[in-house]
């Protein structure tokens, strides 16, 4: 009991941190269909720009913000002076994937010729564990839980009860229809990208608080699990890779718990490519149709 | 010439000719048939491990300090046949990703996951290639029996890498100029036209994968026998971009520009410059090699797609112009088809 309740316990915190990623991604993916692989560098190097506030405020919980505020301009703008660009040129579906590893590359060397290879980590105050229920967690992880919650609360009701939410729905299943009804396709594209590169910068922290000790290339090993909750919930699906967030949190934790922790991230990408291969669509959504890149 | 140069010259010249042969192998797969081999360095992977696994021996060598299955030690050419099979054997289950009709982005993902997969199954295996440390102790083939100096025998090795990388670019050339080459491209350029007109495109893709595999497993064969080590860092996903960045930037579906595309990003990049003089702190350079090739790419995406050298579009004349005695000609125009997702899934 004590080994379930604790692999449930750590399982929802990285799905909490999966979610708060996974969602960032599948929303800018659905609104744009650009699959951005650069999206873990965004993480990245908002959790660098954490460590580099913390040394001005003393607080990571305070750091987040500016974290938030650089996921949000670098997300949009590698959109607005790469990606775009290159849509307009021509560049197609597999041509964009090179384009955002490419980018991803790049930010990645940039954080580690500045940062150097060496492990960093933020100064946090001495932890105390809780006991919630069978579990136990620390502060800072029922923290991220509780934005992780904050955040996923804030998504929902943009989408369904704001009007911008309702441009995005549409211009996510179809821009032309969305652009002729009088939507300002531009406007909402680059305000999703904003929301998902400020989701992304927190989750970046929050997977930094969680990890404790991170280099430039952590981010990125955290990327296809990123990906594998986004696909196995339907890509472009935010609901869906809130559920799939979950299942790959606890299963990988469970998995971890029981068998083998070095194959706990494996389990992951073999759900990931089992989906893709069997039904890319997802598990609840009818996204995945091959449209246009919207911009 | 002091050894130390000449040693410079002798691995970058491996190198390139290493490269070259993968590269060429990528090219029929994602330049000429337009398929998206996104875990091609895993090809290679095999091809190195099969060659070190059949000329190192049983693992209780060398006080079995190194755990691998398969341990043999096999007479000279074997190690690379053995390589070259190996990378077309485990060329044909990953090629069936490529069956389904998938979005080009979701095949490219899916084949980037396998990629990762297999790392860390390797990584973490002690038992299966000795996971995260590698092999090591790869014997040079034949370097007992002939009696060479050191340099003397890897400048032969040389020439060897340079004669099998030429006799695989002469029959990849043989193939692609063939009625199969030209249904390959057929299929790259529209799948469904080449279907309609008979052209059995399942197995094109297993055929191209199979060969391609094998190119690059016998590259993987001849690198580890050169550097006589080899591990999981030596092949991560981003190895397999710095393939793809050579081939779009020299020309994707151009013999010449491949080749060009090799000497510039795999050869200039990233391996002349390990031999730099390290200046800033330890990693500096890697990471500015990757900065380099990152933007490389996506200035050549942005201003020449089609790269240095640009595929030249073979046209064939209509039965109209047969009859009027137009000779046979070839217009150039530009953009890889590949690269704009003109196969796979019919668009809708």
């Amino acid at each position: 009991m004590g080994t379930l309740a604790s692999a449930i316990g750590f399982g929802l915190v990285t799905a909490s941190i999966l979610a708060l990623a996974a969602v960032g991604f599948s929303l800018q993916f659905a609104v744009t269909n650009v699959l951005n692989l650069a999206f873990a560098e965004v993480m990245g190097s908002a959790g660098y720009i954490a460590l580099l506030s913390t040394h001005a405020v003393n607080n990571i919980w305070v750091a987040m913000v500016p974290a938030a505020v650089f996921g949000a301009l670098l997300s949009y703008g590698v959109n607005r002076l790469i990606f775009v660009p290159m849509i307009k040129r021509g560049t197609k579906l597999f041509g964009m994937v090179i384009v955002t590893v490419g980018v991803g590359l790049i930010i990645e060397n940039v954080i580690l010729a500045v940062a150097g290879p060496n492990f960093s980590g933020y100064a946090l105050p001495p932890v105390h564990t809780h006991h919630i229920g069978p579990f136990q967690l620390t502060a800072p992880q029922l923290i991220i839980m509780g934005l992780a919650v904050f955040a996923m609360i804030s998504v929902h009701l943009l989408l369904r009860h704001t009007k911008v939410g309702f441009a995005m729905r549409a211009i996510s299943v179809s821009a032309t229809l969305a652009e002729h009804s009088g939507i300002d396709t531009r406007r909402i594209v680059d305000l999703t990208w904003l929301i998902s590169g400020a989701l992304g910068g927190v989750a970046g922290v929050a997977l930094f608080i969680n990890v404790g000790a991170f280099t430039s290339a952590t981010a990125n090993e955290f990327l296809v699990v990123i990906v594998a909750a986004a696909v196995l919930g339907g890509v472009g699906d935010a609901y869906g890779a809130m559920l799939g967030a979950l299942v790959i949190g606890l299963t990988s934790e469970i998995e971890a718990a029981y068998f083998n922790p070095q194959y706990k991230e494996v389990v992951g990408f073999v759900v990931l490519v089992i989906v893709l291969l069997a039904r890319p669509q997802g598990i609840i959504a009818q996204v995945a149709v091959q449209r246009e890149i919207g911009r | 010439m002091s050894a130390a140069t000449q040693f410079y010259i002798i691995s970058l010249l491996v190198f390139a000719a290493v490269d070259l042969l993968a590269a060429y192998g990528l090219n029929l797969q994602f330049g000429v048939a337009g398929l998206l081999s996104f875990a091609f360095i895993l090809f290679q992977s095999a091809g190195a491990y099969a060659a070190s696994v059949t000329s190192l021996g049983p693992d209780t060598a060398n006080g079995g300090f190194q755990h691998y299955i398969l341990g043999s030690t096999l007479p000279f050419p074997l190690p690379l046949v053995c390589a070259a099979l190996a990378g077309a054997l485990l060329a044909l289950p990953i090629g069936l990703v490529t069956l389904r009709r998938l979005r080009s982005d979701y095949q490219a993902i899916a084949l980037l996951v396998m990629s990762i997969i297999a790392t860390d199954l390797v990584t973490n295996d002690q038992h299966l290639l000795n996971g995260a440390a590698g092999l090591s102790l790869i014997p040079a083939p034949l370097q007992n029996r002939l009696a060479l100096t050191q340099v003397g025998y890897q400048w032969l090795f040389v020439l060897f890498c340079i004669v099998v990388t030429a006799a695989c670019y002469l029959v990849m050339r043989r193939l692609t100029k063939a009625p199969l080459g030209r249904a390959m491209r057929a299929m790259r350029d529209n799948e469904q036209a080449a279907l309609s007109l008979g052209k059995n495109v399942v197995w094109l893709r297993i055929i191209t994968f199979a060969v391609g595999g094998a190119m690059a497993g016998l590259s993987g064969g001849l690198l580890v026998e050169f550097v006589g080590a080899w591990a999981p860092s030596g092949w991560l996903y981003p190895e397999t971009f710095v393939l793809f960045t050579a081939i779009i930037i020299g020309g994707t579906g151009n013999d010449v520009g491949v080749l060009a595309g090799v000497l510039l990003v795999p050869v200039v990049i990233a391996e002349a410059t390990q031999f730099l003089p390290s200046i800033g702190r330890p990693g500096l350079i890697a990471a500015l090699q990757w900065i380099l090739i990152g933007v490389l790419l996506i200035v050549f995406l942005w201003l020449r797609p089609q790269g240095i050298f640009p595929e030249r579009k073979r046209r064939f004349p209509s039965a109209e112009e047969l009859s009027r005695g137009v000779p046979r000609r070839r217009l150039s125009i530009g953009a890889s088809a590949a690269l704009n997702g003109r196969q796979g899934a019919p668009r809708g």
